[in-house]
């Protein structure tokens, strides 16, 4: 539903909680008044304020034109005007007929009123952690999700950008890692509806709400764990004029860095001086150069929406148009959003639809199905530099060896198309019995859809090098989300005492189904994948198909209550009961409550004498948030089909076990506690400080069990417990303002420290205390990380290089300080060699306005973390004969010996990560009241990721900090991009 | 009083959602799966229930974790060394002897073996409890999972010596170990009491599966080996369930070696217990993946690139007889051609190292068959007994019992199709003959000595073969039986005149004597970590 409607509400519920216990049911009504009301400062009518007569329901708003009139029981009442975004003023009557109401804006920067779970608070009466950033502070840059637009905003919010790639979003850590297994993305809901990042175009966003702590996101159970995203999407209510808004921008791209590989030149030159055993085919051939472009990308978003008191309506159209720095690498996407409101009778009813569409379409380069295919990129890393692109028959050149290819074969012999639809359909409606109550029913489906086709053509090695005459695959998934929601909001105030109450339940069903098909061996390849059943295959039984279908539900009871004593003591309980059908059938619900106070010291009497302190609040809250596992059915004893076996002439599958059950599974628990302080001091200074303590109790892990009892060595189970402790601090500061000139400067900076504290302490005792985690494929065969019970999650778990032998193979030290030859290593001499997550992430903005100019400068950085530099260590190995290198690859390690050593995962290719980056310079200029109807024009030139400061020798620090093994920078990673942008928002 | 109305239909709402089930419902629901409920099995369902048990050992030939890699890996006949696309490196420490129980590629056969066992003892509690079956169908069908389960005994027996001994699908006790004489004791009891219910029927209706023959093979080779388990020699009773096998008449050696290892093998009068494969139906034997050079794809028309690989040690090639042709049935070397007829690598016998070595370097595998076309599958079976394995054993038994005579007879048999196209007067050996040191000439390689253009490669540290007992057959089932996951058992029965197994007192390629507690690999650190019981008995790690 569009939750501004309902905070239009609650903002006039709220306003009227002193009169409520007045209420009277009989009125002998006889007094008109009339009169207009405008803005403050400029004088403008302003339509849709609402007008009531304190003390009853009875009231009603103004025109177009700024005018109301009304009828009053008499002539010795008090009326009171709302808008949202302005003060209120409450005007006793005394007998007049024309009352004329100027509205001040609210004066409060930012946001008066805070979107909370299920409603909204004012932000003064706030007691968890909960952070709201309004668009006007969002980055403009071509954001690749909403998540972008408020990167470096949030303490303790890490988004992160790893990625070049047009289809990758961001990669979010709220406040260390929570979970071992379980998923770590936050739940993100559009105006109160699940959705996904993408799933508005971000100049559809009006504000962007965190709830940090377990508090706060306790009201949403299992979903809240990772920290809640509320997106509110722009509204328009009462009466406005239409209008008609265009944002654009085009952008253009470069790769932020390339490895130095030998060039041809140099190639040959360690054949003659070095003796390396490379062939040299005489060519001259820049493979990276040959994959990589300089693309423009292009962005167009257009906005229609009007609308009287009773009804208004909003369209939006949003057209983007993506090229990735690689040859065919894209994503073309459109968004539309249709948004219609409408009140019956004066707010009694408010009804609200919303259907959203989108449609995102790119380039789908590999059998893995995903969109470019990252082998392009380390094929042309690797691929031998004296080579040619075409063989003498015009074909692709292809070389014998393991997982090497022609990087422009495997580019171009392609054909491939993914097609993604997302449709959701979403209405609320909200009955106001009274101003004090108002129950809402929510409802909304969500169909996601994939479907993607791939094909290789006949000049592809698959039919070149394996003759397989073509392969080609279709495949479809698709997600059915439904939802159904019933909240009601009662609000009542006694004196000083003033209370909300908020009640609710809420059913989720969530299917998921899809098929799939490939087939090989075609008579032509000029179909692509369009005529499957063609490929021969199918009848020699090489072909393959599949389809799937899975599903769970999960359904809460909850409630909230809020309590405020003279604006000075705040506390806030809430509760929701939990259940999700992915459990055992006796452990499916969870309780999950949460509590938090605050003391708003700076209302107390004593605090008089110091004016300088305008708020202090003092925050303490605690939270039980759950997880539930990926997967559903892991509670269940059931069988599966499979392997063939040969019986009685015939191969018939076989029924075995499908999986270990574990009826006993249950939610991942995590408590949090919060304490915070927000303060403003000086009228120009604001922030806020957190602290806070997560301990996930229970957590989804899958253990190693014996075999036998067991079918399967793995089992998920609740086993082990794992702490999270972090400081946030965030600091506003008006540092300069002038008449022309206005100079803001923030500050967010976040410190957080994880432990395993144990593991396999449940009733399926595991001896095992420690988790292996990541890896590094081809012959190293090690796992990069390990958690160690009382270690930290991240840590790189490897063998320690100390030294090089005359032959060049490492010597390692293991943890008793013993030094030891390459060829005399156990697994125990390996040991905890870096931590990939940072201690300290700090960002800093600043933003000046002058006249009618405004620039913005973000730096981030990231500190007290190291980097597995995957590239270094694979083709800085001069043993590697089949492949380019690094142009180091013959330097002496450490100063000694060139490496003789096989691939190994040794500390000399972990870095120091320590970075900063001028993420994102925004210049702008404004303009108002131009001819042709353009009532504002904004024209704003941008560059993303500009420069990095870092001492890491890879491409770029800012790597994954997902999952249990953050800090390995893959080779295969997308590359990631420096962006200039250029554009324009006109209203019309 | 309307808002305490109100306030009334809001909670008599939300108390009759709550009360409404189907609001409360969370009854999962899956639409793939055969849930508890629907699992009702008949006796029509008994092949499909007892398919793990069988399927389960296609791991045999599979990648990368395979038994033959294993097996043949220890001895000394096949090395796996790094080729230049990185193919090579977990497999060295097989060669070198130098494994560790974390060491992923020892702790496959353990984990394999007990899925067996656990597959075998799951089936043989659902024929016996869930399924109503005829008497007589029941009994030949529990004496089946019974043998099949010993198999996988028999098998951790020999690679881990001391194992737990699991028969209760329904235990969920923690398992505790066995000595290694009590697993040989379990595995010949079951054997001996399954025998006798057992088919005797030797058709596509029991092709792959554990009939009376193969369970007597099993037998004869669990005695042949009982002296390296338990102490005590067993030959006498080699003999006798040899001679059964035998003595039924059922099988025969064909005529040429190759038809056991064909794409169509299945139609081999040879083969008593064999692992079916197919590229359709079964896919996993990718020994010609592991071998071959990636170049060589264009020779055979894959559709998949070779990854390598496996080799021939350069000492066992040089054992063969020039005029036995085994050699070429078992070997690939020298110049190898596409279709055109260009040379697209010529492989040498010798190679440099094990750590880095070209494509180019090594004799390849191809005695199971490389057809054109293959994919990443192949579609030879895996011949776990072949007869001659039963005449050998018979021979050594012999052999051992001081009846030379008798066993060249028999190993002269076995001969015979090896020489019968070269020179069918080399295909007799007598009983001297036997009882002669190896030919293998054991030392290390000296990789200076290496001469590419040559082809040759020089030795140190040079033991020869003659002072192991019975050499000469040992040799003899290195020329039969290489590659077919025998060598390292074979090594560690055979011993050297000072009483070491071959396998540990030998140096080969750039394998140096090793301890004798590695004639058994380590119990995974994985399965001793998950179970307190368990520990590591008598080899290099306890």
């Amino acid at each position: 539903m569009n939750s501004k409607i309902r905070l239009l509400k609650l903002v006039k519920i709220l306003c009227f909680l002193p009169l409520l216990a007045g209420l009277s049911g009989t009125v002998i009504a006889q007094h008109q008044i009339s009169g207009t009301v405008t803005e403050a400062i400029t004088g403008e009518a302003l339509p849709g304020v609402s007008v009531i007569i304190q003390g009853t329901a009875r009231g009603t708003a103004t025109e177009l034109d700024g005018t109301y009139s009304l009828t009053a029981p008499s002539g010795d009442v008090t009326l009171l005007f709302s808008y949202i975004g302005f003060e209120n003023q409450q005007i006793e009557v005394q007998g007049r007929n024309v009352i004329d109401v100027q509205m001040e804006q609210a004066s409060i920067m930012g946001e008066d009123v805070l979107v909370v779970g299920y409603g909204i608070q004012r932000a003064e009466d706030v007691t968890s952690s909960i952070i709201s950033v309004p668009a006007s502070e969002f980055r403009v840059s071509a954001p690749k999700d909403a998540a972008s637009l408020i990167k470096g905003r949030v303490a303790g919010l890490n988004i992160q950008e790893p990625s070049g790639n047009p289809t990758d979003g961001t990669q979010i850590k709220l406040r260390g890692t929570t979970t071992l297994t379980g998923s770590s993305s936050p739940l993100v809901l559009i105006d109160g509806i699940p959705g996904g990042l993408n799933s508005v175009a971000p100049e559809n966003i009006e504000s962007i709400t965190v709830l940090k702590d377990g508090s706060a996101a306790a009201i949403y159970g299992s979903r809240g764990t990772n920290g809640v995203i509320l997106i509110t999407t722009k509204g328009y209510e009462g009466q406005t004029r239409p209008t008609i808004t265009y944002q654009g921008f085009m952008d253009y791209q470069q790769i932020v860095n390339t490895p130095d590989m030998f060039t041809a030149d140099e190639y040959r030159d360690v054949i003659n001086n070095q003796g390396a055993p490379f062939t040299d085919f005489g060519e001259s051939t820049d493979w990276i150069e040959s994959v990589l472009r300089e693309p423009v990308s292009q962005n167009h978003s257009l906005t229609y929406s009007g609308g009287n008191s009773q009804t208004n309506y909003s369209a939006n159209l949003n057209y983007r148009d993506q090229q990735g720095i690689f040859l065919r690498s894209d994503s073309e996407d459109l968004r539309t959003r249709v948004s219609l409101n409408h009140s019956i009778r004066e707010d009694l009813v408010q009804v609200n639809l919303n259907l959203n569409y989108r449609i995102q379409e790119f380039f789908n380069g590999s059998r893995d199905d995903g969109s470019f295919n990252n082998s392009v990129w380390r094929q042309a890393v690797i691929r031998n530099p004296t080579d040619q692109v075409r063989n003498e028959q015009g074909g692709w050149q292809e070389r014998p060896g393991f997982g090497y290819s022609n990087p422009l074969g495997l580019l171009n012999a392609v054909e491939g198309d993914t097609e993604n639809r997302e449709f959701k359909f979403d209405g609320s409606v909200t009955f106001n019995p009274l101003t004090n109550l108002s129950i809402t029913a929510v409802g909304s489906t969500t169909r996601f859809n994939s479907l993607r086709g791939y094909a290789e053509s006949f000049e592809h090695r698959t039919t070149t090098v394996d003759g397989l005459n073509g392969w080609a695959s279709r495949n479809e998934d698709t997600e059915v989300d439904n939802l159904f929601e019933l909240t009601a909001n009662f609000s009542q105030n006694i004196d000083a005492h003033s209370v909300q109450l908020l009640g609710g339940y809420s059913w989720q069903e969530v299917v998921f189904e899809g098929f799939n098909a490939f087939n090989q061996n075609f008579p032509t390849d000029l179909f692509s994948y369009n005529n499957l059943g063609l490929g021969v295959d199918l009848q020699e039984g090489l072909a393959g198909m599949g389809s799937y279908k899975n599903s769970y539900k999960l359904i809460g009871f909850f409630s909230r209550l809020n309590y405020d004593y003279d604006g000075r003591y705040l506390l806030m309980g809430s509760m929701r009961y939990e259940g999700n059908s992915r459990f055992g059938a006796d452990n499916e619900w969870g309780l999950f409550p949460a509590v938090s106070a605050g003391w708003r010291i700076s209302s107390e009497s004593f605090m008089e004498d110091f004016d300088f302190i305008n708020e202090l609040k003092l925050r303490a809250g605690f939270g039980v948030t759950g997880i539930a596992p990926n997967e559903s059915y892991l509670s269940l004893t059931s069988y599966d089909y499979s392997g063939f076996f040969f019986n009685q002439g015939e191969w018939v599958q076989g029924i075995e076990p499908a999986r270990n059950p574990n009826p006993d599974l249950k939610w991942e628990r995590k408590d949090e506690i919060n304490l915070g302080l927000d303060f403003e001091l000086f009228e120009r200074v604001r922030g806020n400080i957190d602290v806070y303590r997560r301990d996930t109790k229970d957590l989804l892990f899958e253990i190693s069990v014996p075999v036998p009892p067991f079918v399967f060595p793995d089992l998920l189970a609740n086993d082990g417990e794992l702490r999270n402790e972090g400081i946030e601090v965030a600091l506003d500061v008006d540092a300069y303002q002038s008449e022309n000139i206005n100079w803001t400067s923030s500050v967010v900076y976040s410190t957080n420290r994880n432990e395993l504290i144990s593991l396999g302490e449940g009733s399926l005792r595991s001896e095992q205390d420690f988790i292996y985690a990541g890896g590094l494929g081809e012959s190293v065969q090690l796992p990069t990380h390990r958690i160690d019970v009382g270690g930290k999650v991240g840590n790189f778990y490897g063998y320690k290089a100390v030294d090089i032998d005359e032959d060049g193979n490492w010597i390692i030290e293991n943890a008793e300080g013993e030094r030891k030859g390459w060829f005399d290593i156990e697994p125990d001499d390996r040991q905890v060699i870096g931590n990939g997550l940072p201690d300290h992430n700090i960002s800093w903005r600043n933003s000046v306005n002058y006249k009618n100019f405004d620039l913005s400068i973000l730096l981030r950085g990231a500190f007290g973390f190291q980097i597995l530099n995957e590239t270094s260590l694979f083709y800085s190995n001069p043993t590697q004969q089949d492949f380019n290198l690094l142009s180091d690859a013959f330097d002496p390690i450490f100063g000694k010996e060139v490496l003789n050593n096989e691939w190994a995962y040794v500390d000399y290719y972990l870095e120091d990560g320590d970075f900063v980056k001028i993420d994102d310079v925004t210049l702008g200029y404004n303009l108002s009241s131009l001819p042709y109807g353009i009532s504002n024009l904004r024209v704003y030139l941008s560059g993303q990721n500009l420069h990095t400061f870092t001492g890491y020798s890879g491409l770029d620090p800012e790597v994954s900090i997902g999952g249990l093994n953050p800090g390995h920078d893959f080779r295969d990673r997308y590359p990631t991009t420096r962006r200039f942008t250029l554009g324009v928002n006109v209203t019309f | 009083m309307k808002k305490i109305r109100f306030l009334f239909i809001v909670i008599s709402t939300l108390t009759l959602t709550m009360l409404v089930s189907s609001c409360t419902d969370l009854t999962e629901e899956p639409f793939s799966e055969i849930t508890e409920e629907n699992f009702n099995p008949t006796s029509e369902d008994i092949p499909r229930l007892l398919a793990p048990a069988y399927t389960n050992l296609r791991w045999y030939m599979a990648c990368c974790y395979d038994y033959v890699s294993m097996q043949e890996g220890a001895g000394d006949s096949y090395i796996t060394p790094s080729r230049p696309n990185g193919w090579g490196g977990p497999y060295l420490p097989y060669h070198w002897h130098e494994w560790t129980p974390t060491h992923l590629h020892v702790n496959v056969g353990w984990d394999n073996w007990i899925n067996g066992i656990n597959a075998a003892n799951r089936v043989l509690y659902q024929v016996q409890n869930l399924i109503e079956v005829e008497p007589d169908v029941l009994a030949g069908l529990v004496a089946e999972i019974r043998a099949l389960r010993a198999f996988n005994y028999y098998n951790l027996l020999d690679n881990y010596g001391s194992v737990p001994i699991v028969t209760d699908f329904l235990d969920e006790s923690l398992p505790t170990q066995s000595s290694r004489q009590e697993v040989f004791n379990f595995v010949e009891t079951e054997l001996l009491e399954s025998i006798p219910d057992l088919t005797e029927t030797v058709d596509q209706s029991t092709y792959g599966r554990m009939h009376k023959w193969a369970a007597m093979t099993l037998l004869a080779r669990l005695y042949l080996n009982a002296e390296v388990y338990t102490g005590t020699e067993r030959w006498d009773d080699v003999i006798e369930y040899t001679d059964r096998v035998i003595d039924s008449g059922i099988f025969e050696l064909e005529p040429d070696y190759r038809n056991n290892f064909v794409q169509s093998n299945q139609n081999s009068s040879e083969i008593i217990f064999v692992i079916p494969y197919d590229e359709v139906f079964a896919g996993g034997n990718t020994m010609h993946m592991r071998t071959l050079a990636p170049e060589q794809q264009q020779s055979f028309r894959m559709s998949a690139q070779p990854w390598g690989g496996s080799a021939a040690t350069p000492q066992s090639i040089e054992t063969y007889d020039d005029e036995d042709t085994r050699l070429d049935d078992t070997w690939s070397g020298g110049p190898q051609r596409n279709p055109a007829g260009d040379v697209v690598i010529d492989f040498t016998k010798s190679i440099p190292e094990m750590g880095a070595t070209q494509f180019r370097h090594g004799f390849r595998v191809n005695k199971y068959e490389i057809y054109e076309g293959m994919t990443a599958s192949s579609d030879v079976d895996y011949p776990v007994f072949r007869y001659s394995l039963v005449l050998m054993m018979k021979a050594e038994a012999l052999l051992r019992t001081n009846r030379p005579g008798d066993a060249a007879t028999l190993v002269s048999e076995v001969r015979e199709r090896a020489f019968s196209e070269t020179d069918p007067s080399k295909a007799t050996v007598s009983a001297a003959e036997l009882q002669e040191g190896s030919a293998f000439n054991y030392g290390n390689i000296d990789p200076a000595t290496f001469d590419e253009e040559n082809d040759t490669i020089g030795y140190v540290d040079v033991q020869g073969g003659a002072d192991v007992v019975y050499g000469r057959f040992l040799d003899e089932l290195l020329w039969e039986f290489t590659n077919e996951g025998f060598r390292r058992n074979d090594m560690i029965r055979f011993q050297t005149t000072s009483g070491q197994s071959v396998y540990t007192a030998k140096r080969w390629f750039e394998k140096t004597p090793s301890e004798s507690c590695r004639e058994v690999f380590p119990i995974p650190q994985s399965a001793i970590d998950d179970n307190p019981n368990l520990a590591q008995v008598d080899n290099c790690f306890d």
